[in-house]
């Protein structure tokens, strides 16, 4: 029987809900709050060998050869790898499009700062550091590819010589009449921005503990994998193995922001275990390998960009011209984060033609990755500007100018011109509320005031759409093929009434443990203490993806209800037989399976579990004894994207408005953030403790972005960024603390009505900022385009306008 | 290769005699030779403040020092906060629970290490002097609002508790 996945917490089988909806506390945190949690380098087994790595100190160079030697000989020693073995037994990493990935460790040459050359297993993590200095390694210097934009010249040096060129993609997309629109429209703006590299930076880094079982050629791998399943199957095609042979064990991680890795740690440890013969190896990241060559790299990126303008101030067109530099190459899928802004490509607005010129080359930088939102943060900062540009040109205030352009209640579900529907929204509610609380007009008022002291001060209002629970079909576009992205789960009832759900993903901070809980809880009234989250690994969990894509809340909500209904079902057919009626009659409510219509008639949970369980002469014949369910969730109705990358691809469409005043100190270019406003809507807030953390914490990684973290490289690309002193990571000191509200327009099509929610305040924050920056900056005549807008990039503009 | 280098070193009330390398550095003593793994590394060069551990009812960075400076030091780690017996979370850590004040927890200990010294010394802080106490310690997750928040709560309830102490006195 297929049932309809439940879109309201009402449709739960429960009068009312007991934790769906609430603050509830989460039930990670005891063992957080107490350090006993087995982050990956708690993890240790007896005789397992500890690796450290050489890296290279050019950013482009023939490795001519290899001395290890020394090395080999010194005691504690276990196994020296080279580029010479990995060519032997590995692949080079997979990449989309192909061919673009470089072996874990170099072969023949290096394209970056910070590549591994060669890797030790030794009995410590300082025995290993001590072998490295025994390795001789000769380069020949090659000519350094720094600026992108000379990639596509003949005399460039290439990266990937067989690839003739250093081009990973070039694409255009046209979607509407275009040209029409601008030339029929009576204004068009058209500006140049500059996002420089910053990233993820989770507090713990990568780490790994991998052995191969030489006799069977099985592999295991343990670690803080944000995408286990993604990780297993990767891996087995680096080894040419058969993807039953490699299994991956996530442990609970110290973040992630999608900026994680793993994929090159991973295979040199397990490569090591190999040529250790099957000795368990630990790979565990420090923090400057992270910063040089880890996963914390992302969004590399020029634009040009225009948008066309009705003299009604109604925006129609809206084209972008993208260089993004990807560093040695796209094994850190940073092709992808190039194409998600097609997911809500024209933001909240109805424009109703669009282009996209994307060129995606590489450079002798490190390899860029996915962070957090994966790609919007910088597309909604280029919109929103230009919005802001075309708002003042026309003289009409900035948060009027949006309102105009927005889509309205009625027109969802609205198809943008990219593709994407969005589910639902109200964006004028969301920013009504936020303008409210801010209090606008008198916040206008009060810079007036301020600047008419000489005060250098600006608002700045930003809107955006966050896309939730991805699907694969929008990254087809950049050669991912695929629709459907599924997340199992298994849900258990025990004799005793206790109720364990399996999950194929680890924590990581989300708190989606502490979501599956309240779930199953609410579905079968039960104690949330009566509900156990447990972690399962590759090789047993159901299908699954983990989180990613503001995706796993609602992917995982719609799994456990499917699972839960499932069991219903079961049971339903249980107490009919017992109660001599039709499992049509019997329905869930309060825990208990009651025979519609007759009072009384009816048994708890535990009690039908434990039939089954126990009494299979009271079962209907041939009923499997098994109060468990396995359910395996993906988005309903997605589609192929057309030639044109158009499809329904993410499921739901969040909504969020913020307003921040600042303030610059024309002496020090120091921005100061006053005050800091956000209403969001994300449909039904099944945990608003989470919900609201995550708004906190994009808010506080957007700041980052916005006026901090930058990854600085030299003329000819030795990178200046090593340490947390060089990575300027926001404080409690820099980060606002935002004055937060929501608006709930439930999704129609989402379990429960909940929109993914994770990624919206690190889209919308940058943006907001630059916006209220070059608010302030306004008077001088000088504006800024270019993130971070560090105190010195601001200062020399205030310099210029003097 | 170095000789190793006899310490006694008490953490958590317990006392530990281990003999170990002079460039063995105490995080990694902590966390690998005693087992004691909620001390967390997030950059070992000083500036996250994940290490923090407690010398002498100092915070200090078990980053920066080596285990062989600890020798004869009187050490607390985010494992010592817990009650032994019956298990109960401190005060903080409690407080950290129920405000939200943490997403991965990885950077919690540290967060928590530095609160039990800035409420020792001074139990009803400002949110100035909050954010000048934790303003060495970074988090990636939280945005810092749930564990300013749980600072609060923390002093409140010590408050709370020495006014209890004291009127049953
Ligand atoms: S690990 Fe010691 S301060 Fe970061
Ligand atoms: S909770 Fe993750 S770093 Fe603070």
């Amino acid at each position: 029987m297929v049932r309809d996945i439940p879109n309201s917490p009402d449709m739960l089988p429960i009068t009312s809900t007991r934790y769906v909806g609430k603050a509830v506390k989460r039930i990670e945190d005891p063992a957080l709050v107490s350090g006993t949690v087995e982050f990956i380098d708690n993890y240790s087994v007896p005789g397992m060998a500890h690796c450290a790595m050489m890296r290279s100190p050019h950013p482009h160079a023939r490795v001519l050869s290899v001395d290890t030697g020394a090395a080999e000989k010194m005691p504690g020693v276990y196994a020296v790898l080279t580029g010479e073995d990995v060519k032997k037994w590995c692949n080079p990493m997979a990449t989309s499009p192909e061919g673009w990935g470089a072996y874990c460790l170099a072969v023949d040459k290096v394209r970056f700062v910070g590549e591994p050359v060669v890797a030790v297993a030794a009995t410590s993590r300082y025995v290993a550091e001590d072998a490295l200095e025994l390795i001789d390694v000769e380069y020949e210097l090659l000519p350094v590819l720094v600026d992108p934009h000379k990639a596509l010249e003949a005399d460039s040096p290439t990266l990937f010589e067989e690839n003739k060129t250093n081009v990973i993609q070039d694409r255009s997309y046209t979607w509407g009449e275009i040209d029409q629109v601008f030339s029929e429209a009576d204004h068009v703006f058209t500006e140049k921005f500059r996002w420089n590299r910053c990233g993820a930076n989770p507090m713990e880094t990568f780490g790994c503990v991998c052995d191969w079982d030489t006799v069977n050629d099985y592999v295991t791998c343990r670690g803080s994998y944000q995408t286990p399943g993604f990780m297993a199957l990767g891996r087995a095609g680096s080894f040419n193995l058969p993807s039953n042979k490699i299994k991956v064990i996530s442990h609970p991680h110290g973040g992630s922001f999608g900026g994680k890795g793993g994929p090159r740690g991973t295979e040199i440890a397990a490569l090591l275990s190999r040529k250790a013969g099957g000795r368990p190896v630990k790979y565990i990241e420090d923090r400057v390998e992270y910063l040089l060559a880890g996963a914390g790299q992302s969004w590399d990126r020029y634009y040009k960009a225009s948008i066309a303008v009705k003299a009604d101030g109604s925006v129609s067109g809206f084209k972008v011209d993208l260089l993004d530099d990807q560093g040695a190459g796209s094994e850190g899928w940073g092709t992808i984060s190039v194409a998600k802004p097609l997911a809500a490509f024209t933001g909240c607005y109805r424009i109703e033609a669009a282009q996209y010129n994307m060129k995606l080359v590489v450079s002798n930088r490190a390899p860029t990755f996915a962070y957090r939102g994966y790609g919007p943060p910088p597309h909604n900062l280029v919109l929103e500007s230009l919005m802001d540009i075309a708002a003042r040109e026309l003289g009409v205030d900035a948060a009027e100018f949006r309102r105009r352009n927005y889509i309205q209640p009625e027109q969802f579900p609205y198809t943008i011109p990219s593709g994407n529907e969005y589910d639902s929204g109200d964006y004028e509610a969301v920013l009504d509320k936020v303008l409210g609380m801010a209090d606008y007009q008198a916040l206008r008022a009060e810079q007036e005031k301020l600047r008419a002291e000489g005060k250098l001060v600006g608002i700045g209002v930003a809107s955006t759409v966050e896309p939730g629970v991805f699907d694969w079909n929008a990254y087809s576009t950049v050669g991912v093929a695929g629709v459907g992205v599924p997340e199992g789960v298994k849900v258990a009832i025990d004799i005793m009434g206790q109720i364990t759900v399996t999950v194929g993903f680890s924590l990581e901070g989300q708190g989606q443990y502490t979501l599956a809980a309240q779930l199953v809880a609410d579905y079968f009234c039960v104690e949330m203490e009566s509900v156990r989250v447990a972690y399962a690994a590759t090789d047993v969990a159901p299908p699954h993806f983990g989180p990613g894509g503001s995706r796993l809340g609602v992917a995982m909500s719609g799994a456990i209800l499917g699972a839960c209904q499932k069991i219903e079902d079961k049971f339903a057919q249980v107490v009919a037989r017992l109660m001599q009626t039709e499992p049509g009659n019997v329905e869930l409510m309060d825990g208990h399976m009651r025979v519609k219509g007759v009072p009384g008639a009816e048994m708890h949970i535990a009690q039908v579990a434990g039939t089954m369980l126990n009494r299979s002469d009271l079962l209907p014949p041939g009923m499997e004894p098994c109060p468990e369910a396995t359910y395996v969730w993906t988005a309903p109705n997605r589609n192929q994207p057309d030639d044109q990358g158009r499809c329904r691809s993410y499921l739901t469409a969040a909504n969020a408005c913020h307003v921040a005043l600042v303030e610059i100190d024309p002496g020090t270019g120091v921005t100061d953030i006053l005050k800091y406003f956000i209403v969001d809507d994300c449909g039904t807030r099944l945990n608003p403790a989470t919900v609201e953390g995550q708004i906190q914490g994009g808010v506080a990684q957007g700041v980052g972005a916005a006026f901090f973290e930058e990854y600085v490289y030299t003329e000819d690309c030795q990178p200046l960024v090593s340490l947390f002193s060089d990575y300027l990571l926001p404080t409690i000191h820099e980060v606002p603390i935002a004055a937060k509200g929501d608006v709930v327009t439930p999704s129609p099509v989402a379990p429960l009505g909940a929109k993914g929610c994770g990624e919206g305040a690190i889209h919308t924050t940058p943006a907001t900022l630059m916006c209220a920056v070059n608010d302030a900056l306004f008077p001088l005549g000088v504006q800024i385009r270019e993130t971070p807008m560090s105190p010195n990039r601001v200062w020399t503009l205030i310099q210029q306008a003097q | 290769m170095t000789t190793g280098q006899k310490i006694s070193v008490t953490v958590n009330g317990v006392n530990y005699e281990r003999e170990v390398e002079p460039r063995l550095s105490l995080g990694d003593f902590l966390r690998h030779d005693l087992q004691l793994g909620g001390t967390h590394l997030g950059c070992e060069h000083g500036v996250c403040g994940a290490c923090s551990i407690l010398i002498d009812g100092k915070s200090v960075r078990a980053c920066l020092m080596l285990a062989i400076q600890a020798d004869g030091l009187e050490i607390t780690t985010i494992e010592g906060l817990r009650d032994p017996q019956g298990g109960h979370l401190h005060p903080i850590q409690q407080a950290f629970v129920e405000e939200h004040g943490l997403q991965c927890g990885f950077c919690t200990p540290g967060f928590i290490i530095s609160t039990v010294e800035l409420l020792a010394g001074n139990p009803s802080p400002s949110d100035e002097q909050i954010k000048d106490a934790l303003g060495g310690n970074l988090c990636r997750c939280t945005g810092y609002e749930t564990i300013l928040r749980s600072v609060r709560l923390a002093s409140a309830r010590v408050q709370a508790g020495k006014a209890a102490a004291h009127n049953s006195a």
